[in-house]
């Protein structure tokens, strides 16, 4: 029994590990390396060029050339990274801002139809994006949004209200009632609990719900491909937009552009581990 | 102190309702009304049609090839998410040196951009240089073609899903196996019942509510599979072709959007069924916590 349990961890780690170890390789290699007949495992500086063994010599420039312009894409890779945090971090700030007091609400108040409208909000996750595309789309097109950074952050603030609502009304359910109660005999108004009261003791909370917004804006592809072709193009989309290449794929320069992509989704991961089954399951399941 | 609503509450819960229903309950309403027009995605003057996208739909054998493959997708990559990520969870179920550095590791795939990766896959999976090929040749198995073999492509985007998402259901496995009292392990062993009886009428029933909230969740997702399938094949592949892929493929790459409108108003219906079922049982899960 022990020996199938270490053998099942094993691949499984080496089937999410690997692969992720192969792009760190792949941006450091030429690319004649990255499409060589046979694979490169093994960073030896000085190693020749054309050479059959495992060896490859490591360079950097394909580190350099994300700030090149490759056929495909309008700007580089920087530029198109700088579009998706803008957008990312914009938006997470909307969400959160606006799912808390949505959830406060929904969490203090009686609110009629509390119930139904909660269900509703969860129900607009399960819209397939491209169910409401086109409406959108041709909306833009009259507010003059489409192809902007404020388009695509009011659409992520939008997409991402039922995952911040749903995960902070479970957070501020487990916070005392009782903390507020005792502000309001200390004279504070409602209001002035909720932010001095409150908000301090949903901090983790807000922290927590703010990376999963970021993650979901940061990964989204449907929309951003949409909805722009220019000015506000976020790295999936650009990324997607590299597949026609005609001079071939530059992997070296994907490798490392994926690299840099994924990293901070890596360890904003490993900071929210302990709350990844909430968030994943929109604080539907709690642990 | 739950106090009656009146103008606070609805200035908390007011604006989010409010955006909710302007991008999506009214976008949704519009795509209802294009879905009767021969609506093009340049040119104005669209006219109604009536009903006939629809008709037209259920002629078309791209829509039922679609559907079909869809179908199919749903069903083959849940269920092997389901399986295999059960299968980790019974294997990490105890502790061990390494526990958090390794669980970690696993439920990374889930949260990358499936975009991104589909495009880095295509490197790893080529048929000639990719790094599968060259390790199964090296154990010395065939090496086919994983992106452009007509029967295989299809194949080769579902294993990406499930490299994506097993951890998913990994990750609600274990939360469903530490929910199961020690004790009632304890007592099986005192009726010395066998390993693989335990796990059957132990394990298996105790874990399948939140297995089946994962399916449902799981479900309602691969159906809108369209990442990957443009990531590997662009959206006009039929071998590939998805729901979510034929859609933008008419309204995008055809510009009829009419049609298009009355594609997504007919996976929209699949996809809210599925969801209306989710939330049931999300409610139905804490009565039952509630009462319990």
């Amino acid at each position: 029994m022990k020996v199938v349990r270490v053998l099942v961890l094993v691949v499984g780690f080496c089937c999410a590990a690997v692969p992720l170890a192969w792009m760190a390789l792949s941006s450091i290699k030429d690319r004649a390396d990255t499409i060589h007949a046979h694979p490169k495992v093994l960073p030896v500086p000085g190693t020749p060029a054309g050479d059959d063994s495992i060896a490859f010599a490591p360079t950097l420039s394909s580190w350099a050339e994300l700030a090149e312009v490759h056929a495909g894409a309008q700007a580089s890779f920087w530029s198109h990274l700088g579009n998706s945090v803008i957008i990312g971090i914009l938006s997470t700030l909307c969400s959160v801002a606006l799912g808390t007091a949505c959830a406060y609400g929904f969490s203090r108040f009686r609110v009629p139809g509390a119930s139904d409208w909660l269900f509703f909000v969860l129900s607009t996750r399960f819209m397939p994006p491209l169910a409401v595309v086109v409406p959108v789309l041709l909306m833009y097109r009259e507010l003059d949004l489409q192809g902007t950074h404020l388009g695509l952050v009011l659409l992520y603030t939008v997409f991402n209200l039922s995952l911040s609502v749903w995960l902070m009304k479970g957070f501020l359910d487990e916070i005392p009632r009782a903390f507020e109660e005792a502000a309001l005999v200390d004279g504070y108004t409602r209001m002035q609990a909720f932010v001095r009261v409150v908000l301090p003791e949903a901090r983790t909370g807000m922290a927590v719900t703010a990376v999963f917004c970021l993650i979901s804006a940061w990964n989204e592809y449907g929309f951003a491909m949409t909805l722009n072709s220019s000015d506000a193009v976020t790295v999936p989309a650009y990324f997607a937009g590299l597949a026609g290449n005609i001079e071939g794929m530059p992997w070296p320069q994907v490798a490392a552009g994926a690299l840099v992509f994924v990293a901070p989704i890596v360890v904003f991961t490993v900071l929210v581990r302990r709350h990844l089954l909430r968030g994943m399951t929109f604080g539907t399941i709690k642990q | 102190m739950r106090k009656q609503g009146g103008g606070l509450a609805w200035a908390l819960v007011g604006p989010t309702l409010l955006l909710l229903v302007a991008f999506n309950v009214f976008p949704l309403l519009w795509n209802v009304l294009l879905s009767f027009t021969n609506a093009e995605l340049v040119g104005e003057g669209a006219r109604s049609v009536g009903g006939a996208n629809y008709a037209r739909i259920f002629d078309d054998p791209l829509f039922a090839a679609a559907l079909r493959r869809t179908a199919l997708f749903v069903f083959v990559a849940v269920a092997l998410e389901l399986v295999i990520g059960f299968v980790l969870a019974l294997a990490l179920k105890r502790d061990f040196k390494g526990k958090p550095v390794v669980l970690t590791t696993l439920l990374v795939p889930m949260m990358l951009s499936p975009a991104v990766m589909g495009l880095y896959w295509s490197l790893i999976l080529n048929g000639n240089y990719g790094l599968l090929n060259q390790v199964l040749g090296a154990l010395g198995f065939g090496q086919p073609q994983w992106l452009t073999d007509r029967d295989l492509k299809f194949w080769s985007i579902l294993l990406i899903d499930v490299w994506t998402w097993t951890p998913f259901m990994m990750l609600i496995a274990l939360a469903g196996l530490a929910s199961i009292p020690q004790s009632l392990y304890e007592a099986a062993a005192i009726d010395r019942a066998s390993t693989w009886t335990t796990f059957r009428r132990i394990t298996l029933p105790m874990c399948a509510p939140l297995l089946g909230l994962a399916v449902l969740f799981r479900a309602t997702d691969a159906l809108k599979q369209f990442d990957l399938v443009m990531a590997i094949t662009g959206p006009n592949d039929g071998g590939t072709q998805t729901l979510s892929a034929l859609l933008y493929q008419v309204v995008f790459r055809d510009g009829k959007v009419g049609l298009g409108s009355a594609y997504a108003i007919l996976v929209l219906v699949v996809v809210m069924a599925l969801a209306t079922v989710f939330t049931r049982y999300v409610e139905r899960m804490r009565g039952a916590e509630a009462s319990a």
